[in-house]
């Protein structure tokens, strides 16, 4: 507890503590970027900067980049020889760092230009191959703390700039259209009331024609090419009635021109239209930050190896790997590809593969799988199998292809759209009949047309979207990525909801949980462990600090480890281990037992030749997760365990939560979550939460999945939620949030059905005037937008 | 009201002028990026490029 009492001082490059033994800085990290900064005259970024946060450099000589192999894919070379790539940067932030960034030029010599999308953390180097390797640029960018990766996505990235440039340019013609139609609009008006030549009243008449019909002709496309569709393939949609009510318009009014009689409604067409289009930018940019999340950027298996090559070791990229080829693996690496091991031992995470939350021991011969995580000891791996090949490759190839025959939701909005569109041409034609047998047929016409515009259903259109908007918008503010509207709408729904173990309700990592015997002798264990990479050193470390110091250490790999402190003999490792070494008495065997019985992982500790101690080491349960499951009992959700874990474990965390027994799933490989889900959906809506490849299968066969913070990549790419705290009580907040938001989406909807049935009545009656209609359609939407801003869904901030 | 018939072709001319500008605009990726030119200004001394180079891809 001295360290608390010391006046800490603040870390010069990142203001966190500095810690008891290091000066001026908080971390190796800091220092080092500090240094980098420092060297190359940059240290402008101090004062630009708006927010500090300890820095990241990995220090990697990046040598991969210069490959052949990686340069025929990610590097361009332009016609003067220039070569341009495009890089991922990690933790870009804010000013500061667009700006040390793209100060590269000045201190690597060679580089031409680098130009930050702060949005997509990506950045465009141009260099001179002739003058400078992109290796050399990287190692600058790492150095000041930004380590980069090849961009993935590039051909994603342009089929959406392509898509966004026509979207907006539309939003730019509609509103250009309107703003004029307007202001022709209050002209005619202003006549209405005050006299106006019947000459100038045309003139105004024709304008508005000229700028309606092209304008907006050319506007309402996104929403005509959808109702095409959606007539070709026999659904019902929502552009269905709108476009009917568009052309109608644009139809009726031109022919009211030419005729110089009648009514024109392009002005209210014109807003209906940019209001659309708005509406429709909005969601689509929401929907874009949470699938381009920068998260999903990072690879799940990484894009280099460190290849052995006649003995020395080449950082490669990984495709230029080939079954056979001898691949090094550091501790705290993932292991790039399938394959054998041939040198060393280690402990493998494969959590994330399999959702088993021990470490697997695993020694020379042993099979290994891409995308698990070497924890221990360096490994020399023989590749097996690369890429698309791996096991990891083939299930997400499967992931795939079971999210892509998904079928869609038939969305709530667009049912309604069918009746409505049932309903008013019955109207119109009930209208024209009536009108023509009554008065004449130029009337019947008149009012039918009248009934066809005023009843678009402009508000309807509106009322998703806005309500759509404003939860997600609230949601992302949150940390809750929301991809889209019907993933709002699958959600609303209770039904069943699978929740994973491994990393969803648990950490994902070891730690002590329970201690048995000499709480003394915790220290002797810490400073026994406290040079090895083994997960349970980890564990250990994590649990107590302890000034002593070990010395004499041999540490037997996935057995255990032995030492000297203060004079004691120490031995901390397995019962067997320890008990091969040492004599245990039958308490201790008690304990052992015990602690086994109940799911978790003993280790002995022995002093001086006498086992004085056993730890209970397992995957602690989230804080948080026994109140949030509560909570969705409560609301309606039938809660259950879906592990891969083994079902003894599974139990154990599911009694500890509150599930009952017969609804705690163990052992269920990746195939067996998604039978599951799949035959659970036949009786209603199930939600899939997890974290891991082995749960994304399971979440793309159920109704809806959500990912928790930490997941791969690919349940991230296949869940329609993506919680990014690791705040499990996030679940609960987006349920509520989907519910509120299909709420204020159905209030929404009877506001403008309430807009549409008073204004379709007026005109049926024959009744309506077109300043009416101007005035009533903005009101409409106006009532929409309130209503969906005053919406409850995500509003409760944390 | 005869002045009518040149002033309102001449307004709807500019406004044509204006949104072809737009999509001039878009058209050339300056809206692609609505978030990092703003903060570019705060730059005083921007990294110097060699004005003979054409502009990156």
């Amino acid at each position: 507890m001295t360290a608390a009492l010391v006046q800490l001082a603040a870390c010069v490059h990142c203001g966190l503590p500095v810690p008891a033994g290091r000066t001026t800085f908080c971390c190796a990290g800091c220092e080092v970027v500090h240094a980098a900064i420092a060297a190359n005259g940059l240290e402008k970024f101090y004062t630009l900067r708006e927010q500090a946060a300890p820095a990241n450099a990995t220090g990697r000589a990046y040598a991969e980049l210069d490959d052949p192999a990686f340069q025929r894919v990610h590097v361009q070379l332009a016609a003067n020889g220039m070569a341009h790539a495009a890089l991922y940067l990690e933790d870009l932030r804010c000013t500061a760092c667009v700006w040390l960034v793209e100060s590269a030029p000045r201190c690597v010599p060679g580089t031409v230009n680098v130009r930050v999308d702060l949005g997509r953390s990506r950045a465009d180097v141009t260099w001179d191959p002739r003058a400078v390797s992109l290796s050399a640029i990287a190692r600058f960018l790492d150095g000041v703390g930004h380590p980069p990766h090849p961009y993935r996505g590039l051909d994603r990235d342009g089929a959406r700039r392509r898509e966004d440039r026509a979207l907006l340019t539309k939003i730019g013609v509609a509103g250009a259209a309107m703003g004029n139609l307007m202001l022709l609009a209050i002209a005619l008006y202003c006549g209405l009331f005050g006299g106006m030549a019947r000459s100038d009243a045309s003139l105004f008449r024709w304008a508005s024609m000229l700028v309606a019909v092209p304008g907006l002709g050319y506007a309402a496309t996104p929403m005509f090419r959808t109702a095409i569709g959606a007539l070709r393939a026999r659904r019902l949609h929502l552009d269905l009635p709108l476009s009917i009510g568009i052309l109608a318009g644009l139809g009726w009014g031109s022919a009211n021109v030419l005729r110089d009689a009648g009514e024109i409604y392009f002005d209210s067409l014109a807003m209906l239209v940019f209001l659309l289009l708005v509406a429709r930018w909005v969601v689509l940019r929401h929907q874009r930050r949470a699938s381009t999340s920068a998260e999903l950027l990072l690879a799940l298996t990484p894009a280099r190896a460190r290849r052995i090559d006649l003995g020395v070791v080449v950082e490669v990229p990984i495709e230029a790997i080939v079954p056979g080829d001898l691949v090094k693996v550091l501790v705290g690496d993932v292991i790039p590809v399938d394959g054998v091991i041939v040198d060393g031992g280690s402990a493998l995470d494969v959590g994330l593969l399999t959702g088993e939350s021990r470490p697997i021991e695993v020694s020379v011969g042993d099979a290994v799988n891409a995308g698990t995580a070497n924890l221990a000891a360096p490994l020399i791996v023989r590749a097996t199998a690369i890429g698309e090949t791996t096991r990891v490759g083939r299930l997400v190839a499967a992931i795939e292809a079971m999210s892509a025959r998904r079928a869609p939701i038939e969305r709530f909005v667009d049912r309604i759209a069918g009746r409505f569109v049932q309903i008013v041409t019955l109207a119109a034609l009930v209208t024209f009949v009536a009108w023509s047998a009554a008065v004449s047929l130029g009337a019947g016409a008149e009012n039918a047309m009248a009934l066809l515009i005023v009843t678009c259903p402009c508000a309807l259109a509106l009322a998703t979207p806005l309500a759509v908007t404003v939860a997600l918008g609230r949601a992302a503010r949150r940390g809750v990525l929301v991809k889209g509207a019907d993933a709002l709408e699958r959600l609303a729904t209770p039904g069943t909801m699978f929740v994973d173990k491994t990393g969803t309700l648990t950490a994902g990592k070891l730690a002590v949980v329970s201690w048995r015997g000499d709480v003394d002798a915790v220290a002797l264990a810490v400073a026994v462990e406290e040079g090895s990479a083994h997960p349970i050193a980890r564990a250990l470390r994590a649990h107590a600090t302890t000034p002593m110091v070990a010395t004499q250490i041999e540490e037997e790999l996935g057995r255990g480890i032995a030492g000297v402190v203060g004079g004691h003999d120490v031995i901390v490792g397995a019962p067997a281990w320890v008990r091969a070494r040492t004599a245990c008495h039958p308490g201790i065997e008690a304990w052992i037992a015990e602690l086994a019985e109940r799911g978790e992982t003993p280790i002995v500790i022995a002093v001086d030749q006498r086992a004085v101690a056993v730890a209970g080491l397992a995957d602690p349960i989230r804080p948080d997760a026994r109140a949030a499951l509560d909570e969705l009992t409560r609301v309606g959700w039938q809660v259950e365990l879906l592990s891969g874990d083994d079902e003894r474990v599974a139990r154990r965390v599911g009694t500890a939560l509150g599930i009952p027994a017969e609804r705690c799933h163990g052992g269920a490989s990746p195939e067996d979550k998604a039978v599951l889900v799949a035959a659970r959906r036949l009786a209603g809506p199930v939600v899939m939460v997890g974290d891991g490849v082995n749960d994304a299968a399971a979440m793309a066969a159920a109704t809806a999945g959500i990912a928790v913070a930490g997941s791969a990549e690919i349940a991230i790419e296949t869940a329609d939620v993506y919680l990014r705290s690791p705040a499990i009580g996030d679940i609960v907040a987006t349920v509520a949030g989907a519910r509120a938001t299909l709420a204020t989406i159905r209030r929404n909807l009877r506001l403008s059905l309430i807009y549409n049935l008073t204004a379709g009545t007026l005109a049926v009656a024959g009744v309506i005037h077109p300043l009416i209609a101007a005035l009533v359609m903005p009101l409409s939407s106006l009532t929409v937008l309130a209503s969906s801003l005053r919406s409850r869904a995500f509003r409760e901030l944390p | 009201m005869i002045s009518l018939y040149i002033v309102l072709p001449l307004a709807l001319l500019i406004a044509g002028g204006a949104v072809l500008a737009f999509i001039w605009t878009v058209r050339t990726g300056q809206l692609d990026d609505v978030e990092t030119p703003p903060r570019r200004i705060l730059f005083d001394d921007p990294p110097v490029r060699d004005p003979h180079l054409p502009p990156p891809p």
